[in-house]
């Protein structure tokens, strides 16, 4: 069984932000809410590095972990998932996650901020899979269709790779022989341990 | 008589008592376990077919040409 992990190559991210628009158009997500966003380290200065960051879908996720209400769930092949109908908004997920991933919608009075929104690896929620109630409340599923996250797929540049982390791993660890650099695998050691696979 | 008033009014409050009687079973979670719905993709992940239509799907999409 495949372990989906997401990977930004910052060598090739050229900040294009093709990644958040793909994103929002497959997803529908509502103003405000941004799912994948393109970080720009040392901006303007010489050697600055970009990369496109979202839910990294942890192997020990520590917003499950937090979650009051344990309304998150990890699929078979690692995608870590929420049932919205439990989800209370209390926001305990947005400060356990080390990348900033839980969005939420609404920020009315006394503190409501709606249920928490976040990447899917485009694999959608716990409703029927393909399912106009699952396409409105997640997004899209396209991992059910046999389909990778459309923010990886759309990326000009193969900077962001999603798909088995064995797989993600030998094509990252192939540039890295190429180009004889050192490999920066940002975000990986935090979110899957400290094994490159 | 006054006696068996006063025992009759006793049954009678024994079992009024024992009627507003409830008996509580609260319902017990396991801290750390998900609460929500099943999702039917967990069963999908583990068709072998679909596993290796994504893998090729990544080979096709990752791999510079």
């Amino acid at each position: 069984m495949a372990r989906m992990k997401f990977l930004c190559d910052a060598e090739r991210c050229i900040e294009c932000n093709a990644c958040v628009t793909a994103c929002k158009n497959e997803n529908e997500v509502p103003w405000g809410v941004n799912r994948r966003r393109v970080i720009t380290l040392n901006d303007g200065e010489p050697g600055e590095k970009s990369i496109s960051v979202a839910c990294m879908h942890c192997t020990d996720a520590p917003c499950a972990a937090v979650c009051p209400v344990d309304c998150f769930y990890t699929t078979t092949d690692g995608l870590v998932l929420h049932d919205k109908d439990l989800c209370i908004g209390c926001g305990y997920c947005f400060y356990a996650c080390p990348f900033g991933a839980p969005q939420f919608p609404e920020e009315t009075a006394f503190g409501v901020r709606g249920k928490m929104d976040k990447c899917t690896f485009c694999a959608g929620g716990p409703l029927e899979d393909n399912s106009n109630a699952e396409y409105e409340k997640y997004g899209a599923n396209r991992i059910a269709q046999g389909k990778l996250p459309a923010c990886a797929e759309m990326c000009a540049t193969k900077a962001l790779l999603a798909g088995d982390g064995d797989l993600v791993a030998d094509i990252y660890r192939k540039r890295v022989m190429q180009r004889s650099g050192r490999p920066q695998t940002w975000g990986w050691q935090k979110a899957y341990g400290a094994g490159v696979s | 008589m006054r006696r068996y008033c006063v025992l009759a009014l006793a049954a009678v409050a024994a079992a009024g008592l024992g009627g507003c009687y409830e008996t509580a079973t609260p319902k017990m979670y396991e801290p750390g376990v998900y609460k929500g719905s099943q999702d039917s993709l967990g069963n999908k992940l583990d068709n072998e077919e679909l596993d290796q239509q994504l893998s090729e799907r990544f080979r096709t999409a990752a791999q510079d040409r």
